[in-house]
């Protein structure tokens, strides 16, 4: 860690530790109700008439214990670690930054079973009741203003790219949540019509471009260059990859409703936009990956490194195919179906979900101020997660291609059922083995942070 | 270009303000909220239906959407704006899990859909759909009424016709056996009643037949075609019980006709989306064999001969 700026700052990090914590917690909640999902796809009686875990109630239980719950803590957890290190300050309030995560944990608890028990307002990605839109609004603004104190005590006048990301990702999601909730009409939190499914389109695919994606981004640029001692390539292409996925990623959301009666120039922008996300994703990448070029055995030494490194060439392939797909020909295929599935588990979890897991392990050693529990186990966790997602690309990826060609030469989808059964089932076992390295994780961390005996680093 | 704080956030500020005006607002602004030709208002009880709907998250596998390119689900009426303009919010639904359903009212009698409810298996053998018997009568009752809604103008035009047929059905079936087989044989187009069907039985015929029977049929009319399949509970007029046919002038043809047109008021649906032809006449030759006992298959008039028929 020599090249880091350690002295005047404390390395006990309560904050940290507890966002740490609740990602690894959540990970292993959303994974098992994932399963639950799967489970209900190969054998819907599986479970019958358990009305709290029903597939129509586990499915949004999964994503919002997964969006919320696992990967936005985790991604956290490294920015409270790498805030103060940045900026050369402590953190603006520990005991805010607690309070936060316990607040967090509860909000997300809320929602859950919120929906298990029917409290829903049944829009994909926006479905808590206000109640606790309200409180998620509450967490993300706790965490807002820790940070901004933060900065504003800094001693480091310089601020690094990480910085910017996670700034821009708090602070615009806080806004970004209020509109796509529709939080001002707190009984149905929706639009009429047609305008409903533009603005939450916009908000949905925000969460990914203005939440996730800085900040897996914001680890990646602050795991990378510590990791192989090496500078961060170029400045320029920093600024211009920032500024263009902010400008880019917000005009995208109604490429989800190409085949839908939307204004056309809507979709148009929205197709040019897609199209155009390889420019910032290319941008990021490019610095990213040259900055470590010649160098991929210093990111095979350190397990954290090596988790983000992987995030890095999964944020490659979501956005190429995240572009293709925006194309109205290539979406009569693959709309509606499970390549879309496909694709959004490749970015959440093989992009920022694994970019989370590695901020986790690069943290955890200096958060405790000793060597990780068990490097062997994360090792395991590593390739568990790695053939899990990878066989989901490629099952789900299939499928999809199955039910979209046959729908698409006219066979009705009760024809395609039987078809796509054994997929349903490699699936499933593909994600055991993503929930099995969850626990391990959880094992792992809470070992590490608790009731590790090593010796001090 | 130095990143400050405030170049940050002023920046961040300013894109997503533009920006979400453009996309978001200027869309919102010039929407339009004139009602197509198909629109009406929900009633309450339907309205209630939708609740649970979105509740129990069924929007997660039922798109209501129709696109130009769904002509295997049947484009009769594709998506627009004007169809929506009550829903708040839209449930538009992003995956096709199951079938889409915006136009799903009155493609089925009610019966059809309780017992759907109960156990999706039960009218449909290969669905995937969780049973939903847990809502209990109640609830399953008011969100058939959602469902039949479904389609608004269109839906309730199907609806009367359901409702009218329904009368007849029950009609034919508490005359007895004899009357009901007479009527389920008038009903089918004079031309049809006289085609034996053309193609031979074969082992791999009845094969293909059972294979049909079991994916589509078995629910209702159960294992041995006798109409005691798990559905039967629920259904009224109950499936029909293919044995009591033999003898009573049932052809290759009615049993074609009712299989892709469907008995519209029973809950017996048409099968011409989901089966081709050869499909069609061989599961019907399957019931004719093993649960009518009496086969016309290949008899006179029968035309030539297909090439590949040994």
């Amino acid at each position: 860690m020599s090249n880091e700026v350690t002295e005047s700052i404390s390395s006990d990090n309560p904050t940290a530790k507890a966002f740490t914590l609740t990602s690894a917690f959540w990970f292993a909640a959303a994974t098992s109700l994932g399963m639950i999902g799967a489970g209900y796809l190969i054998a819907p009686d599986f479970m019958a008439n358990i009305e709290y875990i029903h597939f129509g109630r586990v499915r949004p239980m999964h994503i919002n214990a997964v969006l919320f719950g696992f990967v936005t803590p985790g991604l956290l957890a490294a920015a409270f670690y790498y805030f103060p290190r940045l900026l050369r300050t402590e953190l603006f309030s520990q005991k805010l930054g607690v309070f936060s995560a316990i607040f967090w944990n509860i909000t997300v608890a809320a929602g859950i079973i919120g929906i298990s028990i029917g409290h829903t307002q049944g829009r994909e990605y926006a479905e808590l009741p206000w109640i606790v839109d309200i409180m998620v609004v509450i967490c993300f603004a706790l965490v807002v203003f820790n940070i901004l104190m933060t900065i504003r005590q800094r001693k480091e006048s310089i601020l690094f790219v990480s910085i910017w990301y996670t700034t821009a990702a708090v602070v615009l999601t806080s806004i970004t949540y209020c509109l796509g909730n529709v939080i001002w009409k707190p009984d149905t939190g929706a639009l009429l019509g047609i305008p409903d499914a533009i603005v939450l389109w916009f908000y949905g695919h925000n969460i990914f471009g203005l939440l996730l994606t800085p900040m897996g981004l914001a680890v990646a640029y602050y795991v990378l260059p510590i990791a192989t001692r090496s500078p961060l390539y170029s400045h320029t292409l920093s600024l211009l990859g920032f500024w263009s996925l902010i400008i880019v990623y917000t005009h995208i959301g109604t490429h989800h409703l190409l085949q839908v009666p939307v204004p056309t120039w809507l979709k148009t922008i929205s197709i040019v936009d897609s199209v155009a996300m390889v420019i910032p994703v290319m941008i990021v990448l490019i610095n990213l990956w040259y900055t470590v070029k010649g160098k991929l055995g210093d990111i095979h030494a350190d397990i954290g490194a090596k988790f983000v490194f992987t995030g890095t060439i999964y944020y490659f392939f979501v956005n190429i195919q995240g572009s293709m797909m925006a194309l109205p020909h290539v979406q009569r295929i693959t709309h509606f179906n499970n390549w879309v599935v496909g694709h959004a588990h490749i970015g959440v979890l093989g992009f920022a979900g694994v970019t989370a897991l590695g901020g986790l392990y690069f943290i955890l050693p200096r958060i405790t101020g000793k060597p990780l529990y068990s490097k062997f186990l994360a090792d395991v966790q590593y390739w568990l997660v790695l053939i899990g997602i990878t066989g989901f690309a490629l099952v789900l990826t299939t499928v999809g291609l199955i039910q979209g060609n046959a729908w698409y030469n006219g066979e009705t989808l009760y024809r395609t059922l039987p078809e796509i059964q054994p997929y349903y089932i490699l699936r499933a076992s593909l994600g055991t083995l993503i929930m099995i390295g969850a626990y391990i994780g959880l094992y792992n961390v809470i070992r590490s942070l608790y009731f590790n005996r090593g010796a001090s680093i | 270009m130095r990143m400050t704080p405030t170049v940050i956030i002023v920046g961040i500020l300013a894109l997503l303000a533009a920006i979400t005006l453009t996309v978001v607002y200027w869309p919102y602004a010039t929407r339009d909220i004139t009602p197509s030709e198909i629109f009406r208002e929900r009633s309450s009880i339907e309205n209630t239906g939708r609740k649970i709907y979105l509740q129990n998250g069924c929007v997660y596998c039922h798109s209501q959407s129709i696109r130009s390119i769904d002509w295997g689900h049947g484009a009769e009426r594709i998506a627009q704006s004007g169809d929506y303009i009550a829903d708040e919010p839209i449930a538009l639904g992003s995956q096709r899990t199951g079938v889409d359903l915006s136009q799903e009212g009155g493609e089925h009698p009610d019966d059809w859909h309780i017992a759907h409810f109960i156990n999706p298996r039960y009218t449909r053998p290969s669905s995937i759909m969780p049973p939903f018997q847990w809502l209990a009568m109640e609830r399953i009752e008011t969100l058939t009424r959602y469902i039949q809604g479904l389609g608004l103008k269109d839906a309730d035009r199907r609806m009367e016709r359901q409702i009218y047929w329904k009368q007849e059905a029950i009609k034919a079936y508490e005359a007895g056996p004899e009357q009901n087989a007479k009527w389920l044989s008038e009903i089918v187009p004079e031309g049809w009643r006289n085609i034996p069907n053309p193609y031979p039985t074969t082992d791999a015929s009845l094969h293909r037949g059972q294979k049909i029977y079991q994916n589509f049929c078995i629910g209702c009319h159960g294992p041995i075609g006798d109409g005691m399949g798990p559905a039967q509970p629920w259904i009224y007029p109950p499936p029909l019980n293919f044995t009591i046919l033999k003898d009573r002038g049932i052809s290759g043809g009615i049993l074609y006709y009712q299989i892709m047109n469907g008995i519209t008021g029973s809950a017996m649906p048409y099968f011409k989306r989901d089966l081709e032809s050869q499909k069609i006449w061989e599961v019907g030759d399957y019931v004719a064999v093993y649960f009518i006992n009496q086969s016309d298959a290949n008899t006179e008039p029968r035309g030539i001969d297909a090439a590949w028929e040994p």
